[in-house]
């Protein structure tokens, strides 16, 4: 692996230029060039070196570009970025607040130190809030960066298999042969670039070349599993896209890691996880250390060995923890220590390994110390999916040789395949060993010294000491801790019960996730358009939201828009209503169960007004009933409600078991209001058909033929004037708009939008279900008590209105504002009486018409008969109770 | 987070492809007791465990199924 050319890349590195070897990560090429160093830690800005090279600890973290957070030791390296330490006051070499790092200063600041010191006075806090926070953290957030919008698609494989490691391979060729259908997940881009040469490494060719060809299983490269929700529901985030996977069964392969050890001097740069050290070698050629002291507990030690000499590595001693299952063989010529690490000496790099064995204690000069004691299970995914159908496989089981790991991943997949049960490792366990002094955390920088304090303080259990002490809530989410910790705490607190030292929850994320990576597809969202959307916008119209739809707000002004319907002609697109053909030999008992008024008395040709109720006797819709013939009737509802009230006619119909044909119509189906004084006039000039005040009344609907376009037109008055409603093929809107204003150009027809038609509709004292209704509005409370026909033997909602028919405790009454204000107050303003608070507003406008403010509230029954006083808003504004419309109260124009 | 629903039109889908309709509960008897109609409007069984529900296909073919959902652990039982 020995590369000799000269390289031509590089990378900044704290006012260095690094140089970069083909393959390398950032990690590798800051050790190659002699960077011992690469952080400060968290609190007391100690020196981070090297530890894992795996992406699993906390200590290589970095900014790259403005990322923070970047784990550096497999983040790969490329030409030109900007690598910088974190945690770094000045300078990497020489930060000042490493005097954080003295006896004194961690007096100072134990662990909560901001619980208990800086309390008193209380300006004090606020004060150095600000600058704990500057020095305590992860990095600078750069705030131009902008978040990426990533796609999100679902996929819904048998059995997804985290971890493309021999075990995971193997477990996803096993359950593929039993026919399933495989996501296979990892990491890396190349599954097995950390592992260094060996048999491992060559069985991982053989299983990768056996999944990239079998059909049925899908690689995801680069794709990183941060959770197990319940579902069970795997989010695989890869480069530019959130894979949400919801299978069958789940095998995790995430395997295991070298751990952590806790001696005094544990977290000093030099101090090295053994398969670390031997990925810097065999992977990068870089030689780890000169001289190297192991603590050797795994069965991969004599591998170890043979990868560090190979680069020049002299291994001093080889340190046999006691309860290691079995020594490891040794090759000749490295010298065996059964006994304990005690120390290490150094402070910017190890020097040297203080050792006690029996009969004594040895200080041993080295510059390297390999970590080998014994392996930790990468469990964090695991442990949170143990109540859902999730299988273990290879060292996180088990570690075993790799060809016997192989052989039960493969049973293992074939299990999940078959939906059999699983068989899981112990999970959480505690560690082997947990020295006296050093740090536990190396996240957090919580000391061992700091735990005592905390048990001493009643912390004892864990899931509070994990709060207190923030000890297993760092980077590593508890990988490097989480067992030392269970041992430390059942060690200081003998006798207590065992769930004192339990192990603690594991919950999402297990790995980090961006948050532009959990808002993946959150923000596409639908936009329904109606035909005449793109007219709307050459007209200049200003849109708003109405569920899904965009409808027009208004098209500049809204005062000349109402303007022109009550002095002349307008037209509005009311194409996003809820529009339903309902047809069947069931149709009039469906109709006369789900609304509340008298339905099947509508003769072909007429309509009527309906209520939707629920089977609380609460609106939850508003529109017309209008009859086509005996069997077919053409139902309209609120463009927001149109969703709930298709899915609750289905329910109805399929509950009630009735033949009846419900299509809904929304989108096939354009809508035109035409409506004002000079309506008719305007209309005439379009159609043959007869729309006289006698041929056409008021509320009758009948198919007429408009510039050539069949319409079915009927005639309402939610605006208070003449006019029809059009409804048409939604592919014609353009051409019937178009006609429509050319027809009217001499009567100035003018497009108006819903700001113009909410005030037209309050003036005539309508209500909007949902902005003037609630969740508790019976008819009785908005005096709609004419909408409903209690002599009906039976309707959705009979029952709880004949129960409530009694006790309205609120009521929505209409006021007429007294004051000469053009500002009418806002909508959800409070009502006052002497001045108690007795209710709200929920519509409110100047009419200008009338020439003085009015509205909708919500009272207390007492306060709403006619003429009382009322006050309004934060201006106090002066109004009284007014009965029926304020605007042609006979109706007179509505039916000219 | 959401689950599969398998859908006898569409196929499997994410359950934030529905809309959820509570569990199932008996129609209307016009005959029962006051008590009785006031429970079944308002009083929910709320099971932590096994729960027959309705759901409604939104996104799809917006039409209404019935299903069997642990409530625990949202693993449809029964499609």
């Amino acid at each position: 692996m020995a590369r000799t050319d000269a390289p031509s890349e590089s990378f900044g590195f704290d006012g260095r230029e690094i140089p970069i070897h083909p393959g390398d990560t950032i990690g590798s090429a800051l050790y190659r060039a002699g960077v011992d160093t690469v952080s400060r830690s968290f609190k007391y800005h100690r020196r981070r070196g090297f530890l894992c090279m795996s992406g699993d600890c906390p200590n290589c973290l970095v900014q790259v570009d403005g990322e923070t957070g970047v784990r550096c030791c497999t983040r790969p390296a490329s030409d030109g970025m900007k690598v910088e330490p974190q945690n770094v006051m000045f300078s990497l070499e020489r930060d000042p607040l490493a005097m954080n790092d003295t006896r004194l200063a961690h007096k100072f600041l134990p662990v909560g130190f901001y619980y208990k010191t800086l309390i008193k006075p209380r300006w004090l806090w606020p004060k150095v809030e600000p600058m704990i926070r500057k020095v305590a953290g992860l990095g600078k957030v750069d705030k131009s960066d902008l978040p990426r919008h990533l796609e999100r698609v679902y996929r819904h494989p048998d059995v997804v298999v985290l971890g493309a490691g021999p075990a995971g391979l193997a477990a996803a060729l096993g359950a593929a042969e039993e026919g399933a259908s495989v996501i296979i997940a990892d990491e890396g881009e190349h599954p097995g670039s950390r592992l260094g040469d060996g048999a491992t490494r060559d069985a991982l060719r053989e299983l990768l070349a056996q999944v990239e060809a079998h059909e049925r299983i899908e690689l995801l490269r680069e794709h990183r599993a941060f959770g197990l929700y319940e579902g069970p529901e795997v989010p695989l985030i890869g480069p530019d896209l959130l894979v949400m996977t919801q299978p069958k069964a789940i095998v995790v392969a995430t395997g295991a890691f070298e751990s952590m050890e806790v001696f005094a001097g544990n977290d000093v740069p030099g101090v090295m996880l053994g398969r670390g050290a031997v990925r810097l070698a065999t992977q990068h050629a870089v030689k780890p250390g000169d001289v190297a002291v192991i603590l050797a507990g795994t069965h991969e030690v004599p591998e170890h060995i043979a990868a560090l000499q190979a680069v020049g590595t002299r291994v001093a001693a080889v340190i046999i923890p006691d309860g290691a299952a079995s020594g490891p063989e040794l090759p000749a010529g490295v010298r065996p220590i059964v006994g304990e690490i005690v120390k290490v000496h150094g402070s910017k790099r190890v020097k040297a390994v203080s050792v006690r064995y029996t009969g004594g204690t040895e200080k041993i000069e080295c510059d390297l110390l390999c970590l080998s004691g014994s392996l930790t299970p990468q469990e964090n995914l695991l442990r949170q999916g143990t109540a859902m159908p999730v299988h273990a496989a290879g060292d996180l089981l088990a570690p075993a040789p790799v060809a016997e790991s192989i052989a039960h991943a493969r049973e293992v997949g074939g299990r999940a395949a078959r939906g059999e049960g699983a068989e899981l490792p112990e999970l959480g366990q505690k560690a082997r060993r947990c020295g006296d002094s050093g740090y536990v955390c190396i996240c957090e920088d919580v000391s061992v010294q700091d735990v005592r304090n905390a048990v001493t303080e009643g912390f004892s259990s864990t899931e509070l000491l994990k709060r207190y002490t923030t000890i297993t809530m760092g980077p590593c989410q508890g990988r490097m801790c989480h067992g030392q910790m269970r041992t430390l705490t059942e060690r200081l607190s003998p006798g207590a019960e065992p769930r004192i030292s339990s192990t603690t929850t594991a919950r999402p994320p297990a790995r980090v996730v961006m948050l532009d990576e959990v808002t993946a597809g959150a923000y596409a969202h639908l936009e329904r358009r109606t035909g005449l959307h793109d007219v709307h916008l050459g007209l200049g119209a200003s849109f708003l939201w109405a569920g899904q739809w965009k409808r027009v707000d208004n098209y500049g002004s809204i005062e000349r828009e109402y303007r022109a319907v009550r002095e002349g002609v307008g037209i509005i697109d009311v194409g996003t209503l809820g529009k339903f053909r309902v047809s069947g030999p069931d149709v009039v008992a469906f109709l006369e169960r789900l609304y509340p008024n008298h339905v099947g008395d509508i003769q072909p040709g007429r309509l009527r007004y309906g209520l939707l109720l629920d089977e609380h006797g609460v609106i939850h819709d508003d529109g017309t009933i209008c009859r086509i013939d005996d069997e077919t009737f053409y139902l309209t509802v609120t463009t927001s409600g149109a969703e709930e009230a298709e899915a609750l006619m289905i329910d109805w119909r399929d509950t009630w078991g009735m033949t009846v044909h419900i299509v809904n119509q929304t989108s096939a189906l354009g809508a035109i209001n035409i409506a004002g004084p000079k309506a008719r006039e305007v209309l005439s000039t379009l159609t043959e058909d007869d729309i006289s005040k006698e041929g056409f009344p008021y509320l009758r609907q009948r198919t007429i033929t408009v510039a050539g376009i069949p319409c079915l037109a009927i005639r309402l008055g939610f605006v208070g004037e003449v006019g029809w409603e059009l409804h048409h093929a939604a592919s014609r809107s353009e051409e019937l708009w178009a006609a429509l204003l050319a027809a009217g150009e001499s009567h100035g027809i003018t497009p108006f939008g819903i700001q113009a038609q909410r005030l037209l509709r309050l003036e005539k004292g309508h209500i909007i279900v949902s902005q003037d209704t609630d969740f508790e509005t019976t008819p009785w409370r908005i005096d709609m008590g004419w909408a409903v026909k209690l002599e009906k033997d039976w309707f959705v909602g009979k029952r709880a209105l004949v129960r409530k028919q009694d006790t309205p405790t609120e009521k929505l009454i209409a006021y007429r504002g007294e004051s000469g204000s053009r500002h009418a107050p806002w909508e959800g303003a409070a009502v006052k009486v002497d001045g108690k608070l007795v209710g709200r507003v929920t519509s409110s406008w100047f009419s200008w018409s009338l020439g003085h403010p009015i509205g909708l509230a919500w009272v207390k029954p007492e306060f709403a008969d006619e003429g009382q006083r009322l006050l309004i808003g934060k201006d106090n504004m002066s109004a009284s109770v007014v009965k029926g419309a304020f605007y042609d109260p006979e109706g007179a124009k509505l039916r000219a | 987070m959401s689950f599969l629903i398998d859908c006898p039109n569409c196929g499997p889908r994410p359950s934030t492809d529905f809309r959820y309709g509570g569990e199932t509960r008996p129609v209307e008897d016009p005959s029962s007791s006051e008590l009785d109609e006031i429970k079944r409007l308002w009083m929910r069984r709320n099971v932590a465990g096994d729960q027959t529900e309705r759901w409604f296909h939104r996104d799809g073919c917006r039409r209404w199924l019935t299903i069997t959902r642990n409530t625990v652990t949202n693993q449809v039982l029964h499609g």
